[in-house]
């Protein structure tokens, strides 16, 4: 396997430093960015997310219209803080009200499909402890800045929070390596080049978020990469190194359902593929065990495992968007 | 001049306007650790903050303080200075994570001085927002090895290698807002280092304790006699020692701060600690070493200089209520240099020096328009005739 795309296609975030030049050619090519922010209880980091795009990328140099964020129903203030700084709040479930209703970050990236109005939107994750203006400017950068490109992904390394007020260097991306990168050399190599497929963070042209489906929980990652893949192949794809992302550290038991939810997304979309048959339906439970008054008990997890049709296909969406001119871009 | 005084209640609602900017700078330089020495990050994200604002000048000098030049309309006029140090007591690998709530930012160094700094790299665009001309030039310098051990070499090396005369300077601090401090303190802060051989000799019967011995030392300063006037004290700041419960400590370290109006004073003061730990040295037969970490010299203005009085009434006019205290930052340097300066908090916090240190975010547009009255006040001449004491 050759790395040509590896080499063609990613980028760093300070080959996108320019924003006066990024401004330029979206103005240029009359587009409209949104930035989807999907959340549940996130008020401690909300805030920091919201004011520094505003400031920077609303404000200083105009290169979002439009700050979303998509709750799923948060019980602490994450709803009134976005609200208090400037961006537009909707609950999951307020959107679309005709359809039956799901809760996961899927979801709420599906549904910013409706609410939103740019031609590009970017999402990312709510949770990033040192958030900063590149986190958008240089998902975005690839997309202007090139007439093939269609999504980018970001890359970082990734330290991790212990406790309250620790830092540690390394660590993170088990679910990638343990997982998915053992996927991909097993089924699509070529796509090991993309070196973190679960980023919670990336920016694609509407056109493509549109015609494919989200699932509703964790697997939306893992879909989204194999259905732009299989639908326009590799080198629409684009990865960016956005340097350092502080995350919180999840335990393994969390990480473990995670897993099981990239496993069900990944075994469907093979065997759609028909790179395998199953002879059987999976199950739709993840057992784990814990350890109670010195028994183990078993703790069974339903996990979510809907999928949300391609966005194109909901007819209020179409109603709304199609033939493609967006009523209002200013 | 009163007719700007009377002008700076309603700099509030504008400032207020540009919300976003200013929480973006402070959460984007306070993220960034800074301890003392190890400020070269926090000083290019300045850099980089005042290059966004569009200063007309943008500089870092030779000692890497990141400075920032708003042309003035009368290049006769010298300088005004404001500035904020970098550096904070906040070690490098605590987790610098900032939240923003509501009415409050979380955050590790945030009174201490990520704010003061967040603040100063803001001032450009909040003066464009208030179409604000100043005859003379602004100076905004982030001032690197500043506290503790930097022993305010940063600003040293800024006015030493600064030519031209300077007009007037505010320093810039997190908190809290109503200080004012247009005085300092002779100040000398010193280490007493106490190490006692690990090997057994006949030297000792007993062998003695660095922990005891240091506090014995404390013992005898504190019987020092100190007099009311000139205004004196010694303050006893850190110690630390030893290695665990059941074990004699064999090194102990011992911090403390003489402070005084008369800088005779403070030196009589360590002439006599200094004898102080000679003597203990000599009775327990122990290595005993006293450093001086950082020192400064008294300065004030008198409270009849018109910059002081302005600043008053600027506080006044804004529902403030002055409070002076002696000031050993930035301060006591420019005063040394017969520059009239003064210092202002820009709001309210908790937990200044502790990581999980908090500031409110509303009192913070009144502190930023109490830093704008005083440097118009200065553009208007409070401090063109020599009114140093």
């Amino acid at each position: 396997m050759k790395n040509t795309w590896l080499e063609k296609n990613t980028f760093h975030y300070s080959d996108f430093k320019d924003l006066r030049n990024l401004v330029e050619i979206k103005e240029k090519k009359n587009l409209a960015i949104s930035l989807c922010l999907p959340t549940l209880n996130e008020e401690k980091t909300i805030a920091k997310e919201v004011i520094i795009m505003k400031s920077e990328l609303m404000i200083r140099y105009p290169l979002l219209d439009e700050i979303v964020v998509v709750d799923s129903g948060s019980t602490d203030k994450t709803e009134e803080i976005a609200r208090e700084y400037g961006a537009d709040v909707y609950r999951a479930s307020d959107v679309l009200p005709g359809i039956q209703n799901f809760q996961g970050k899927g979801e709420n990236l599906w549904k910013a499909l409706y609410i939103t109005k740019g031609d590009i939107i970017v999402y990312l994750d709510a949770d990033i402890k040192n958030i900063h203006h590149r986190f958008v400017y240089a998902l975005v950068g690839p997309l202007l800045l090139s007439d093939r490109i269609r999504y980018a992904k970001a890359f970082y390394d990734r330290p991790i929070a212990i406790g309250t007020n620790m830092i540690r260097a390394t660590g993170g991306g088990r679910v990638t390596e343990l997982v998915i990168r053992p996927l991909f050399s097993l089924y699509f190599p070529e796509l090991t080049q993309i070196l973190q497929p679960l980023s919670g963070e990336y920016a694609g042209y509407r056109d493509i978020f549109e015609r494919i489906p989200f699932p509703i929980g964790y697997g939306i990652e893992t879909s989204m990469i194999l259905d732009i893949y299989e639908k326009w192949g590799l080198d629409v794809i684009a990865q960016v190194d956005l340097e350092k992302r502080v995350h919180r550290n999840q335990d393994t038991k969390a990480l473990g359902r995670m897993s099981f939810v990239i496993l069900k997304t990944f075994l469907n979309r093979i065997e759609k593929l028909g790179l395998i048959e199953k002879k059987k339906e999976m199950h739709n439970k993840m057992i784990q065990y814990k350890l109670e008054k010195n028994c183990y008990k078993p703790d069974i997890r339903q996990v979510a495992e809907q999928e949300r049709p391609p966005m194109i296909d909901i007819p209020e969406y179409r109603k709304k968007f199609l033939p493609g001119k967006f009523p209002n871009k200013s | 001049m009163e007719n700007f005084i009377e002008e700076v209640p309603s700099y509030i609602e504008k400032i207020k306007s540009l919300k976003e900017t200013i929480l973006a700078n402070i959460v984007m330089i306070g993220q960034v650790p800074s301890p003392t020495f190890h400020e070269a990050r926090r000083a290019e994200v300045f850099q980089e903050r005042m290059f966004e604002a569009q200063v007309d000048e943008c500089t870092i000098d030779e000692f890497r303080n990141p400075i920032g030049v708003i042309r003035g309309t009368n290049d006769k006029k010298p300088p005004i200075f404001v500035v904020a140090h970098l550096d904070t007591y906040i070690d490098k690998d605590i987790d610098h994570n900032y939240t923003i709530r509501k009415d409050m930012i979380h955050g590790p160094g945030i009174m201490d001085n990520s704010a003061g700094a967040g603040i100063l790299v803001s001032l450009p665009e909040i003066l464009r927002k208030l179409a604000l001309q100043f005859e003379s030039d602004i100076v905004i310098a982030g001032l690197i090895y500043s506290i503790g051990k930097g022993n305010l070499q940063g600003v040293r090396q800024l006015l030493g290698a600064w030519k031209t005369p300077i007009r007037g300077a505010i320093c810039v601090e997190g908190g809290e807002l109503g200080r004012l401090n247009y005085y300092s303190d002779g100040i000398r802060r010193c280490e007493v280092e106490c190490i006692i051989s690990a090997e057994d000799g006949a030297e000792y019967r007993f062998k003695p304790n660095a922990i005891l011995i240091l506090n014995e030392v404390i013992n005898r300063i504190l019987t020092l006699r100190l007099p009311q006037r000139p205004r004196s004290r010694v303050i006893i700041g850190k110690i630390s020692g030893g290695f665990k419960h059941g074990i004699i400590a064999l090194e102990g370290t011992l911090g403390f701060e003489i402070q005084s109006d008369s800088d005779d004073m403070v030196k009589t003061i360590f002439r006599d600690i200094t004898d102080i730990v000679d003597g203990i040295s000599h009775e327990y037969q122990v290595d005993m070493k006293l450093k001086t970490i950082s020192s400064v010299n008294a300065g004030t203005l008198s409270f009849s200089h018109p910059l002081v009085k302005s600043t008053v009434a600027i506080m006044k006019k804004l529902d403030l209520k002055p409070m002076a205290d002696p000031s050993g930052s930035e301060l006591s340097i420019f005063l040394s240099r017969k520059i009239p300066a003064v210092t202002l908090g820009v709001s309210r916090g908790h937990n200044y020096h502790r990581i999980n240190a908090q500031m409110e975010i509303e009192p913070m547009y009144k502190g930023i328009a109490q830093i704008i009255g005083v440097m118009k006040a200065i553009d208007s001449g409070v401090c063109d005739e020599e009114h140093l004491a």
